[in-house]
């Protein structure tokens, strides 16, 4: 089967004497592939803007904190209210190997930060150093909190992108500078811009940071924590640690170890994991929609080139009169139905790249992308191989009826 | 011997089968001019379509320059009917959206002549019959006459051996049947080329060297008409 100038001419010559209909067959393909590449650029923009949320955020961690008993245990009643401690961090850092990170939080709401005549609504935030592991900073000025913070109770801040924004409007580097937060002055040491929507105990956004014994002292919490966050180290997932660390805390606090609500822990990675099995149902949504829809298209191009051949019975009969070979003929039909899927197919990858691209053009905000909508260039390519594919197997029953077609019956056709 | 054909059997069969040709045998030399005559059903279009290898036959043996057309592949078949054979049709069998210089250059497309070369066969053709000026024309754009020339020329272009005419004048006025029927002999005298129209107009067959006459399947008389005396088209040649 050769391909060349002349029998793209009269592939050409045949796709355009009925322009109408190629015109409305070749949308079929058309509207298929538009379909595919939008719903696809969607699916992969929408997860990009579902992960932005956990931007920042450390997979593999669970948050543990204390609600009141719901069983009785050990003669104490059930609806007990209690307390984590810094003792049960360690102690689950001490008997549980595959814990990483183990970081207790203390943390206070509805604060005002104040400098000057600036003010800005906020929460207070006690930290190790190492809780940058669990939600990681991004740090525009500065540094993060660190261990000599902690061990000196130095009376340092980082603050968040809202703050800094309400307290420093001409902005500029803010470091050295003193807040007030409660009749209290701290130190910036530095500023958050993590945007991710995922925070605990308060968004990024709108936290003061600081060391972890400072709050302690400052608001006299004593052993007391709000949150103990621990990640899982590398290769081990974290639900399968989660059961052995409630029995730890339970057994410190006389609680029953089948009390799940009374240690109430989130797991990220559970979460997580809905999300991506989530997007993973959307995706084969997509692609079978997509795919149905070219397919569909595709066999709307076989049924018009039935009945193409049907009608150029007659003139493919004169062509094989006058020595064109069953090959010729099949050639023929099976280009033009390539050349018809093909060129709308294409036709669709280019608008749907360009719909993509105005999607992309209108969820830029100050010049930044806030997910990428457009397909890669592997995907384009491989809808294009996929066409040239549908286009030969659209061709291939109404060529086989062409080459069916004797010299005799065009003339009998009289 | 240009054209053999020895004991030829042909049947159809369809619900009762039809036996069309019962044994024809047939020699036509090299440079004849020759008629197929018979009413219709005489099995005359059988025979030019084995003659034109567009069918088979069931039985007996057909030559064209000593190669026996027997068993062909549809390659085969396609190439000896693009290289040996010209056809003429009693409906031109032009294809429609190709202007008359794309039609007449077709064949050549099949043998895969270059493009320019094509072309420039493909306008001599016309040149030679007169239709230069509606090389760029559509058929549809053309009266009867000149798409039979545009038929005739695409029937020479690949320098066949044999003309197979199959009623060439049947959907034309008697002027333009005339003209066709002038033109196919001038082609014979000038050029030495094997010309064989089947036709049951006597006058048409008048303008031919030598009439074979067939009926029901058979040869029957075969006469020569040196003097194309036979029966002529009416007075003046007007008739049909």
């Amino acid at each position: 089967m050769r391909f060349d100038r002349d029998s793209f001419a009269e592939v050409m010559d045949s796709i355009t004497r009925n322009r109408s209909r190629s015109l409305l067959t070749g949308f079929g393909v058309f509207w298929g592939v538009f379909m595919l590449i939008l719903l696809a650029g969607g699916g992969k923009g929408l997860k990009q803007l579902m992960e932005k949320n956990f931007e920042g955020f450390a997979t593999n961690t669970c948050l543990a904190f204390a609600e009141n008993t719901t069983k009785p245990y050990k003669g104490f009643k059930k609806g007990r209210s209690w307390d984590m401690t810094y003792t049960d961090a360690s102690r689950v850092k001490a008997l549980v190997p595959e814990v990483d990170v183990v970081s207790p939080i203390v943390s206070f709401w509805g604060k005002t930060a104040e400098l000057g005549e600036f003010t800005a609504s906020c929460s207070i935030k006690g930290v190790y150093s190492n809780y940058s592991s669990i939600e990681s900073p991004q740090l525009a000025y500065g540094r993060y909190i660190n261990d000599m913070d902690v061990s000196a109770e130095r009376k340092v801040c980082v603050i968040g992108k809202k703050i800094y924004n309400n307290l420093f409007p001409q902005g500029g580097d803010p470091c050295g500078e003193t807040i007030r937060v409660d009749g209290m002055y701290y130190t910036v040491v530095g500023v958050d811009f993590n945007n991710g929507n995922i925070s605990i105990n308060g968004s990024a956004d709108e936290t003061v940071t600081m060391p972890i014994s400072l709050v302690r002292r400052a608001y006299n919490t004593g052993e007391v924590i709000d949150l103990l966050c621990f990640t899982a180290q590398e290769g081990v997932t974290v639900s399968d640690i989660v059961p052995r660390v409630r029995e730890i805390i339970a057994r410190q606090h006389f609680i029953d170890p089948s009390d799940e609500r009374a240690i109430e822990m989130m797991n990220t990675q559970l979460i997580f994991g809905i999300v991506d099995s989530l997007f993973k149902g959307i995706n084969f949504l997509i692609w079978l929609i997509g795919l149905g829809t070219i397919l569909a298209g595709a066999i709307g191009v076989s049924n018009i080139m039935m009945v193409s051949v049907r009608e150029r019975t007659v003139e493919i009969g004169i062509r094989r009169a006058i020595g064109a070979t069953p090959g010729m003929i099949l050639s023929q039909i099976i280009s033009e139905s390539i050349i018809l899927t093909l060129a709308s197919g294409l036709a669709g990858i280019v608008f749907g790249v360009g719909v993509l691209s105005v999607v992309e053009l209108a969820m830029t905000t100050d010049g930044i992308l806030k997910a990428e909508f457009q397909v890669g260039f592997s995907m384009a390519l491989l809808s294009a191989m996929l066409l040239t594919v549908l286009g030969v197997l659209a061709g291939l029953a109404p060529s086989l009826r062409a080459m069916e077609i004797k010299p005799v019956d065009a003339m009998r056709d009289e | 011997m240009l054209i053999e054909l020895k004991d030829i059997n042909k049947t159809y069969y369809g619900a009762q089968p039809l036996h069309v040709l019962k044994g024809v045998t047939l020699g036509i030399e090299r440079g004849e001019f020759v008629s197929i005559m018979g009413a219709s059903g005489s099995g005359k279009s059988t025979l030019l379509n084995i003659l034109g290898i567009l069918d088979n036959y069931d039985s007996g043996e057909y030559r064209i320059d000593g190669k026996l057309i027997w068993n062909l592949s549809e390659k085969e078949a396609a190439n000896y009917r693009n290289r040996l054979i010209g056809f003429i049709f009693q409906s031109y069998n032009l294809i429609g959206f190709k202007t008359a210089v794309e039609n007449v250059e077709l064949p050549l497309l099949y043998q895969g002549v270059p493009r320019k070369k094509r072309r420039q066969m493909a306008m001599d053709y016309l040149e030679r019959l007169g239709l230069k000026e509606w090389a760029g024309h559509y058929p549809s754009e053309m009266s009867g006459g000149q798409k039979q020339r545009v038929a005739i020329a695409r029937a020479l272009i690949t320098k066949p051996s044999i003309i197979l005419a199959d009623e060439p004048t049947g959907a034309l006025d008697s002027r333009t049947s005339v003209e066709i029927m002038e033109l196919l002999s001038e082609l014979n005298r000038t050029e030495n080329m094997t010309v064989i129209v089947v036709t049951h107009e006597s006058g048409v067959a008048n303008f031919t060297n030598k009439i074979v006459h067939i009926k029901d399947g058979m040869i029957g008389e075969i006469e020569a008409n040196a003097r194309h005396d036979a029966s002529p088209f009416g007075a003046g040649g007007i008739m049909k």
